[in-house]
C-alpha cells in the first residue's frame, strides 16, 4: 500500500527509539524467566511505555 | 454462508422420534476417533488470498519457501527414475515448479532438475497465491497444470494416478493429517514415493516463548499466538499409519536473522502464515504485549550484532507406497552372518 504507513511500521519505528528501556525491561524478565508472574517488571515496563508513547506522539 | 436451519420448525415430538427410527433402520458403523479442528481453513484461505494480492510483497518473502522447495527437489533427484505424472500438494506459489526449472547446485551443467519430470499438477486451495506467478517465464520450461482445491483436506484425484507426490510447507495447516496422508497414499501408483516437508517441532520457538513471557508478565495469562506443530517422532507414526513403507524422516533447521520482531511478523503475514488457530484470541494482539515481547525477544534470544534469530525447523519425510515388487526386510532369524562379528572385524582393521 504505497503512500500510507502501516500501523505496524509506525509502531516499530517508535519502539526502535526506546531500545535502552526495552533492554532494561528484557533483562528484568530474563533475571527470573522461569517464574514470571503478572506485573513482575511493571516499573521497567512503564518506563518503556512512557518512552514509546513519547516517541509515537513525536511523529 | 447463511444456512437456514429447519430444525426449529420441526415439532419437538418428531425431532425426538426421528433419530430413534434411524438407529433402528440402519446398522451404522461406529465412527473413528473424533476429529477436532485446530486450524480454521477458511481463515487460512483468506490470509493466503490477501497476502497474494500484494504481489510484490508476497514475492519478496519467498526466500524461505524457495530454499525449502530447492532442498526438496534435491531429495527428489536422488531417486533415479522418470516421473511422468507428479502432484505438488499445497503448492503455495508453485515454488517447487520454479525450483524444478533451475539447474541443480550440485551439477549445474546437467540441465534443469525437472528433466525427468513429465507433467506437474500444482494443487492449492488459494487461487490468488496459486496463479500469482502464472505469467512468469519459468512456466514455459515445465509442463504445469494449476488446480484450485475446493477444500484443502480432500484430494479430488483418482487412485493410482501419480508417480510421485510432493508437498512443501503446507501440511502444517492441515487438521486431519492421517486422513490426508492416507488419501495421498491412495492417489499414488504402487511403489511410488511421497516426499513432503512441513514445519515442525520447535519452529519459531523464540517468538513463541517471548510472546508467552510477555503476556504472562503483562496480562497474567497466555493466549495462543503460534500453532501447535507436529514433532519428528509423530511424523514416522503418521506415515506408517497411512500405509507408507520404507520411511525416511529427517530434520533441518533454517535460522533467519531479522532486524526486529516486527519484521518477522510482517514477513510471516506476507507469506500468509499468520495465526489461524481456531481458539486464537480474536482481534489484534495487545500493544502492551507486543511492546514487551520485543524487549524479551532481544534479551532472551538476540544475537550479539543486534539482530533477532528465528528458527524454522523443517521435517522432511519420504514414504513409499507399498507394492509386491518392493524390497522387503528379511524375516527374523534368516541372517547368515553375525553382524557383531563383522563389525568387530572391520572396526579392528580400521584402527
Amino acid at each position: 500500500m504505497p503512500g500510507r504507513t502501516r500501523p505496524i511500521d509506525k509502531f516499530a519505528t517508535a519502539v526502535g527509539q526506546c531500545s535502552k528501556e526495552s533492554a532494561v525491561y528484557g533483562k528484568c524478565i530474563l533475571a527470573d524467566y522461569n517464574n514470571v508472574h503478572k506485573d513482575q517488571c511493571a516499573v521497567e515496563f512503564m518506563k518503556l511505555k512512557d518512552c514509546y508513547l513519547a516517541a509515537y506522539k513525536k511523529r | 454462508m447463511n444456512t437456514l436451519s429447519v430444525r426449529a420448525f420441526i415439532p419437538p415430538l418428531t425431532r425426538r422420534a426421528s433419530p430413534l427410527r434411524a438407529t433402528r433402520c440402519y446398522a451404522m458403523q461406529a465412527p473413528g476417533a473424533p476429529i477436532v479442528d485446530i486450524f480454521s481453513q477458511q481463515h487460512k484461505w483468506m490470509q493466503k488470498e490477501r497476502a497474494a494480492r500484494d504481489v510484490e510483497t508476497s514475492r519478496s518473502v519467498d526466500y524461505l519457501r524457495d530454499e525449502v522447495a530447492s532442498r526438496l527437489c534435491e531429495r527428489l533427484m536422488d531417486i533415479n527414475r522418470p516421473f511422468p505424472n507428479v502432484l505438488d500438494l499445497g503448492a503455495n506459489a508453485c515454488n517447487i515448479a520454479r525450483q524444478l526449472t533451475l539447474p541443480s547446485e550440485d551439477s549445474p551443467d546437467k540441465g534443469p532438475r525437472g528433466s525427468r519430470i513429465g507433467k506437474l499438477t500444482a494443487a492449492e486451495s488459494s487461487e490468488a497465491l496459486l496463479f500469482r506467478d502464472a505469467d512468469l517465464p519459468f512456466n514455459k520450461d515445465i509442463d504445469i497444470e494449476r488446480q484450485v482445491l475446493p477444500a484443502s483436506e480432500l484430494l479430488p484425484f483418482e487412485p493410482n494416478t501419480f508417480d510421485a507426490v510432493l508437498s512443501s510447507l503446507s501440511m502444517h495447516w492441515i487438521n486431519d493429517l492421517p486422513s490426508v496422508l492416507a488419501q495421498v497414499n491412495s492417489t499414488l501408483k504402487p511403489d511410488s514415493p511421497f516426499i513432503g516437508v512441513m514445519m515442525g517441532g520447535d519452529s519459531l520457538y523464540e517468538l513463541r516463548t517471548s510472546l508467552q513471557l510477555a503476556e504472562q508478565e503483562r496480562r497474567g495469562g497466555v493466549a495462543t499466538h503460534t500453532s501447535p506443530l507436529a514433532d519428528v517422532r509423530d511424523v514416522g507414526g503418521l506415515l506408517q499409519k497411512a500405509g507408507f513403507n520404507l520411511l525416511t524422516v529427517d530434520v533441518d533447521d533454517i535460522v533467519v536473522d531479522f532486524p526486529d520482531v516486527f519484521a518477522l511478523m510482517k514477513d510471516l503475514q506476507a507469506m500468509g502464515e499468520s495465526n489461524a488457530v481456531i481458539s486464537r484470541e480474536k482481534g489484534p494482539i495487545q500493544r502492551d504485549a507486543l511492546l514487551a515481547a520485543e524487549g524479551i525477544y532481544r534479551a532472551l534470544h538476540g544475537n550479539e550484532d543486534g539482530s533477532l534469530p528465528a528458527t524454522f525447523r523443517l521435517i522432511y519425510m519420504i514414504g513409499w507406497k507399498s507394492s509386491p515388487t518392493q524390497a522387503k526386510p528379511l524375516e527374523r532369524g534368516t541372517g547368515m552372518f553375525s553382524i557383531k562379528d563383522y563389525l568387530e572385524k572391520n572396526g579392528g582393521e580400521k584402527k
